[in-house]
This record gives structure tokens, sequence and C-alpha cells, in this order.
């Protein structure tokens, strides 16, 4: 069975929903009870996949419904790719566990019609990592769209106001990534990812290549909320149900960049991308605005998770501005990045759905003593915290230091500026954060203080928590291998 | 602002157009488009799947797994719509009315009066306004059937003519929605339940997702259809013929559920008691 593995990572999923669609309308308990085991099942298959890979150093290509690209449809699963597959379904897993009761509270009589939408969601996350069809890709591409867009506006108040600013952006953006397929395919009548990576380099000349580049760029840009198109991101994320935004907040944007970098790498191909195009010092600047602008409007924020959905836009920032340096330390650090945000995001988020488990949190100010009753949360809060400013030994530390080693080696020192001014902020916000909720005293309205009780959330919510807490300090401890093991192989050797 | 952003789509589009220019001509027959890949569907589409429509060759088989999730994105939207908009409180109205059909008087029945019980010569309204309609209802149920019927002739003529799974499920949906619109809401959800109707999205999606999954189970490669030779009781060759009516049929259904759910919701604002 193990040769149908990149089927099955898909295929249970998909069927997993189908069943939870179904089952859900009998008993509302059983949706949970379906897709714990079937995302355990991707995950495992996902870590199986991964481990092939790395022992036979070689992809492994699946041809879906038996033909052969470029006339059917391929799985094409390597190194990089792999290792986003372990990411997606591990972030999955650890989320789905951790939000069980936060689900059933938001989505009273809702819960199949929801999981069912997460399961799909999480499938069409999977199979943009998996597959090595440009078209494939976009149709995979909007049913994570569609049920993203949905789940955002599952919430009161404004939730409906940035779903609809989700979907109209968020379409326009998946509509140029179609675009660009087109352009390419009018050119060389091909949409698998291999056979057009060996028919482009031959159409340097023509103006429809740097055309189709462009306006798939723009899209993918528009899709990971790169700044200056980052409209959709801070309010759909900010008002989305608690349990959909600690979701979508650590895999949209960062699968989005995987494909930006499968886009540029394995697509475009690195001749075409950083030598005959060459979109890389633009790119890099717009980077720069991103990460500085990002941060910035991070800080004037009093919402704590639109504080956070302002950081997911300054993080884009170090990984697009990382992969268009264009050299081998730069691409490094926006792949590890990858990893490590989405780790980081996630938790961070998750704390936030912590504390706010008994009493709604939501303002800076609302953290007053958060941290006397929740002293488990709050440790894992702080280790999120300063992974994400970076500090050694979490894993934040390790991808910042090879993007500013690439950003030195390709002499772009606006990005080092960049990126070690992000840190700064980072560390401005998160400790306002932390002298609110430890030193500041709390008190009624007499002035007495309260006896403080510990409340912390259920272990349901707990253990997955320190789970992820301690995989960025585990991440950051054997970067060295996960990037000599895995992402040097993930990078084609023509870069330097 | 808004000159600001005109002079910008002026020259994104100005430069997509630029970007035209080395386009192939029209209909060039030397273009990459019709000379990489499209020779090989034309000249073997019908000997590797025994289907004379290439489109559905192309379609449902070469590139079947696209199709898979473009029914999963049908799928999802109509589910969305009704994670969305289904409101479950439901609110008894103040005033039932009933008309009486002899003799076209209306009972307005307040919150606890006795309500008619003899159905057939009451029908139960739901504003004061709504007109008989007669006409409309009787060339409704005259038309209705042979809609229904031309949905599944396109259904399953997709293999030698235009027509398949999207077109009929949509076609057979629209039958659907036009009893509910020339009656009302509530008689088309006494024929199709609104959770027989999500029983229904499920199972198209899951017709087609299990033959891919059947195929998996007889040791081929998912979605490979001539694995399943040995069930259909033919050779391989025309198996992927059946294989793909199999799953148009499953297309089909899901995609005449989910317009179905989608009238539901939209039409009643996702209370589903009253119709348009």
């Amino acid at each position: 069975m193990t040769q149908h593995l990149p089927a099955i990572i898909i295929v249970v999923p998909l069927l997993s929903a189908l069943l939870v669609a179904v089952f859900g309308w009998i008993k509302k308990t059983i949706c949970f009870v379906i897709a714990l085991p079937a995302m355990g099942i991707v995950f495992l298959s996902s870590i199986v996949l991964f481990y092939k890979v790395i022992t036979e150093n070689q992809p492994i290509i699946y041809f879906l419904g038996g033909w052969s690209p470029p006339v059917g449809i391929a799985y094409n699963i390597d190194h990089l790719s792999s290792l986003v597959l372990v990411l997606i379904s591990g972030v999955t897993l650890a989320h789905l566990i951790a939000t069980r009761q936060t689900v059933i509270e938001e989505f009273t009589n809702k819960v199949s019609a929801f999981y069912t939408l997460y399961i799909l969601f999480v499938t069409g996350l999977m199979g943009i990592v998996a597959t090595g069809d440009a078209f494939n890709l976009y149709v995979l591409l909007e049913i994570a769209s569609i049920t993203g867009y949905a789940m955002i506006g599952m919430n009161s108040g404004r939730a409906y106001l940035a779903c609809f600013n989700y979907i109209i952006i968020g379409t326009i953006g998946a509509c140029l990534y179609l675009l660009g397929v087109g352009y390419i395919y009018l050119v060389t009548g091909s949409l698998n990812m291999l056979d057009i990576a060996s028919i482009l380099p031959g159409l340097v000349d023509s103006k429809v290549v740097p055309a189709a580049f462009i306006i798939c760029m723009v899209g993918l840009m528009v899709k990971m909320g790169l700044f200056p198109l980052h409209g959709w991101l801070p309010n759909a994320y900010t008002y989305a149900p608690s349990s959909v935004s600690t979701l979508m907040a650590p895999l949209t944007t960062k699968v989005m960049i995987y494909v930006m970098v499968r886009v540029a790498l394995y697509v475009f191909t690195p001749v075409l991308s950083f030598s005959v195009i060459k979109p890389g010092n633009g790119f890099t600047w717009i980077a720069v605005a991103a990460i500085i602008m990002g941060s910035l409007m991070a800080l004037s924020q009093q919402n704590i998770k639109k504080m956070l959905s302002y950081i997911v836009i300054a993080e884009v920032g170090y990984m697009v501005g990382g992969l268009w340096l264009g050299n081998r330390m730069g691409i490094t650090g926006a792949i590890l990045h990858i990893v490590n945000d989405a780790v980081m995001t996630l938790c961070i988020f998750l704390a936030v759905v912590s504390f706010s488990s008994y009493k709604k949190r939501d303002k800076l100010s609302d953290f007053q003593g958060a941290f006397k009753e929740m002293p488990v949360t709050a440790a894992v809060f702080c280790v999120a915290a300063i992974s994400i400013i970076g500090v050694p030994p979490t894993c934040g530390f390790f991808s910042k230091w090879y993007l500013i080693s690439g950003g030195l080696a390709a002499g772009h020192y606006a990005f080092v500026a960049a990126l070690l001014f992000s840190s700064l902020i980072n560390m401005v916000l998160f400790f306002r954060i932390i002298e609110i909720a430890y030193f500041e005293p709390f008190s009624d309205h007499h002035g007495k203080k309260h006896h403080v009780k510990i409340a912390e959330a259920s272990p349901g919510l707990l253990i997955p928590l320190i789970i992820v807490a301690c995989m960025l300090i585990i991440l950051g401890l054997y970067t060295d291998e996960l990037v000599t093991h895995v992402i040097s192989h993930a990078i084609p050797a023509e870069i330097v | 602002m808004k000159k600001l952003g005109l002079i910008i789509v002026l020259i994104c589009g100005s430069l997509m157009l630029y970007g035209t220019i080395d386009f192939p001509d029209w209909a060039d027959p030397s273009s990459p488009a019709s000379t990489h890949l499209s020779p090989y569907f034309i000249e073997t589409a019908m000997h590797d799947t025994a289907v004379p429509n290439i489109v559905t060759a192309v379609l449902a088989d070469y590139r079947g797994y696209d199709t898979m999730f473009e029914t999963t994105v049908i799928f999802a939207a109509g589910l969305a719509c009704f994670f969305l908009l289904r409101r479950f409180q439901r609110r008894a109205p103040d005033v039932n009315l009933f008309r009486h059909m002899p003799t076209g008087i209306t009972l307005r029945i307040k919150k606890g009066g006795k309500v008619p019980v003899d159905s057939s010569e009451f029908e139960r309204i739901d504003s004061i306004w709504v007109p008989y309609d007669l006409i409309i209802k009787t060339t409704c149920r005259l038309l209705i059937p042979f809609i229904l019927l031309f949905a599944l002739y396109v259904i399953a003529h997709g293999h030698h003519s235009p027509g398949g799974g999207f077109q009929g499920g949509v076609i057979l949906g629209a039958g659907i929605i036009l009893y509910a619109i020339s009656h009302n809401l509530r008689a088309a959800k006494a024929r199709i339940k609104e959770r027989f109707d999500a029983y229904m999205c499920s199972a198209g999606v899951f017709i087609y997702v299990g033959t891919g999954v059947l195929c998996l189970l007889m040791g081929a490669n998912f979605l490979d259809y001539s694995a399943l030779a040995p069930l259909l009781g033919t050779d391989p060759i025309m198996a992927r013929s059946h294989g793909i009516l199999i799953v148009e049929i499953g297309v089909g259904i899901a995609v005449m559920a989910v317009m179905i759910c989608l009238y539901y919701n939209l039409s009643s604002a996702g209370r589903q008691d009253e119709g348009l």
C-alpha cells in the first residue's frame, strides 16, 4: 500500500469529510470521532512519505488515474513538499484536538457542517502542496479558499464584512494565478510543472513568460497577504471564530508562500526566476516594506488578535524577502521559516484562545492578571513570544539567522535592517503584554485586590498547547539536521 | 483615490496587453497548445477510453482528478451556503393563512386557533395576496417530467455529445427549483426534504471518490477505471468508459442536490419556512 500513500493523504480526509457531513446529521459528537482518526492517518502517512523521500533521496511521483504526465495529473512529492505535508498535517492534528471544546461552543448546531468544511480545507491545502500540476493546484486552491471563506464568515458582527472582503480579494488573487497558468499554457501547451519547467527555458525571448510570471506572483501575493495587498487579512483573522483563525493563520499564508517557492523554483526554474526575469530586487523591497509596515501597524493595535495578524503580515515579508534574495542562505531561511512560523503562529494563537477560555480577552488591557490565573498558558505564551522575537534556542532565532545571513550575502542591507527592526518591535509588543499580564496590579472598582484563583484551560487544550510549545524548542535544536537533510535538497543545485 | 485606482488599473492593463504581443495567433494550428498535447488526445482518446467525445474523455478520465475536486468545490459551496445562512431557531408565525380552495376564502388563524385538517380543500399560503396560479401550476406540472427526463439524457449522453454530469445535474436541479417556484417552498420540501438533500450532496461526491477508492482497492492507481474491468465484466478499455459514466452520475447527483440546497437556503434567507 505504501506506493499509494500520495493518494491516501488526500483521499482519506476527503472521504471522512463526506462521512462527517452524513453522520453529523444523525449525531453531533460523531464528527470529532471521525475527524480525529482521519487526521491521524494523514499525519502518519505524511511522516512515512517524508521518511521515504529522505532515505531514498528522490521524489515520489504518483500518476493519478494511471496516466503518466503530461497527459494526466501527477503528484510530485519531493523534499520540499513532504516537509510541508508533515507540517500541515501535524498542525491540523494538534489544532483539531486543542479546539474540540471551542468548536462545540462556537458552532452549537452546525458542528457537522463546520467539521466537513474544516477537513475539506485541510484536504485542499494538502493537495496544493502535493500536486505536480499547475492547474490541479488552482482547483485545490479553490477548495481551500471556499471552505476558508465560509468558516471565517461564521461569526457575528464584523465577520460578515471581513468574510466578504476576503471573498472578493481572494477570488481576484486566485483568478490572477489561473490567468498566469493560462498564459503559460498558451506558450507551452502543458500544465505539468516538470514539463513546463523543461520547456520554459527555451522561451526566454517570449514576452509572454515574464507576463505570466508577474501575474502568477501577484495572484499569490494577494493570497498570502503581502503588504500592499494584505487588505483582507487583519479583519479576516480578527473577527473569524477563534477555532478558525487559529487554523488559518498558521496554514493559509504559509502554504501560499510554499506555492510561491514551488512556482519560482520548479515551474519557472531558477534560471528564469533569478537571471532572466530578475524581479528579485523589487520583490525584496516590497518585502522590506511589508516587514516594516506590518510591525508598525502591529504596534498601534489594541486588539490582541489584530496585533498578531499584523505580525503575520510582517512574517510573510520575512519569507518572501528571503526567497527573492536568490541565494541559498536566503531561500533556506525562507523555507525554514515556513515551518517555524506555522508552529509559532499556531502556538501563540492557541495560547490566546486558551486565555479567553473563561472570560473574553480581546483587548490588551483585558490581560491584567491573566498570568496568575493561567500559569501554564502564560509559560507557553512566553515561549511562543520569544520564538517570534527570535531568541535562541527557540526555532524563530535560527530561521531569522539564515535570513539575515542571506541578506548579508546578497548585500541587501535594507532587508537585514528591516528584520532587526521587526525583531525589536516584536520585543516591544510582547513585553508590553507580558508587563500588563504579569506586573500590572488588577483590582476591582474599590481598589481591593481580588483573591486570585488558578483557572487553567481544559487539559484537552493545554496538552496540545504544551506539545506545540515544546516543538518550538525541538525545531530550534534540530535546525541543523533539518537544513542539511531536507532543505538543502529542496533547493535546486544551480542556486548558490 | 479613485483617480489613483484608475491610473494603476490603466498601467496594469497596458502591461498585460504588452505581455500578449507574443501570443500565438488565433486558431493557429502550429501553436504550442495545439501541438504539444492535443494531438495525443485527438488520436488516442477513442482508443484509450472508448469514449467518442474527447472533451468527456479528458475531463473525466485523463484529468478526472481535477473533475473530482471540481465536484467537491460545488459540494463545498453548497455546504458553505448552508453553514452561513441556515437558521435553526424556528419562530412559529403569529398568524397562519389558509385558503379554502372551492370558495377562495382566506382564513386567518391566530396562534392557538384550530387549524383546518382536511388538506385537500385547504391550502396553506404565506401571504394574503397569493394569487390563484392554476395556469402556472399546470404548465409546470406538464413541463417538469420532461425537464427531468432531458436531464437524465444529458447525463447519460455525455459520452457522445455535449453534456455530462455538471450540465445534467444543473437541469435536474432546475426542474426541482421550478417546482418550488411554481408551488411553494413547503411543497418542494415535502418532496425533497432538507436532510435527504444533504445526503444526496454527500452521496454524489461519495460515488466519485468511492469509484477512485475502488480502483485503489483493486490494485491500480487512484481513479484508474481500467481496474474495474473484472467487476464490470468488460475489457479494461470499456471499463474506462463505464467508469466515466459512473462518476458522471455521481457528479449529476451532487450538482442537483447542491442546486436545491442553494435554492432552499437563499430563497428563504436560511429559515426554510416560506420561499420566494
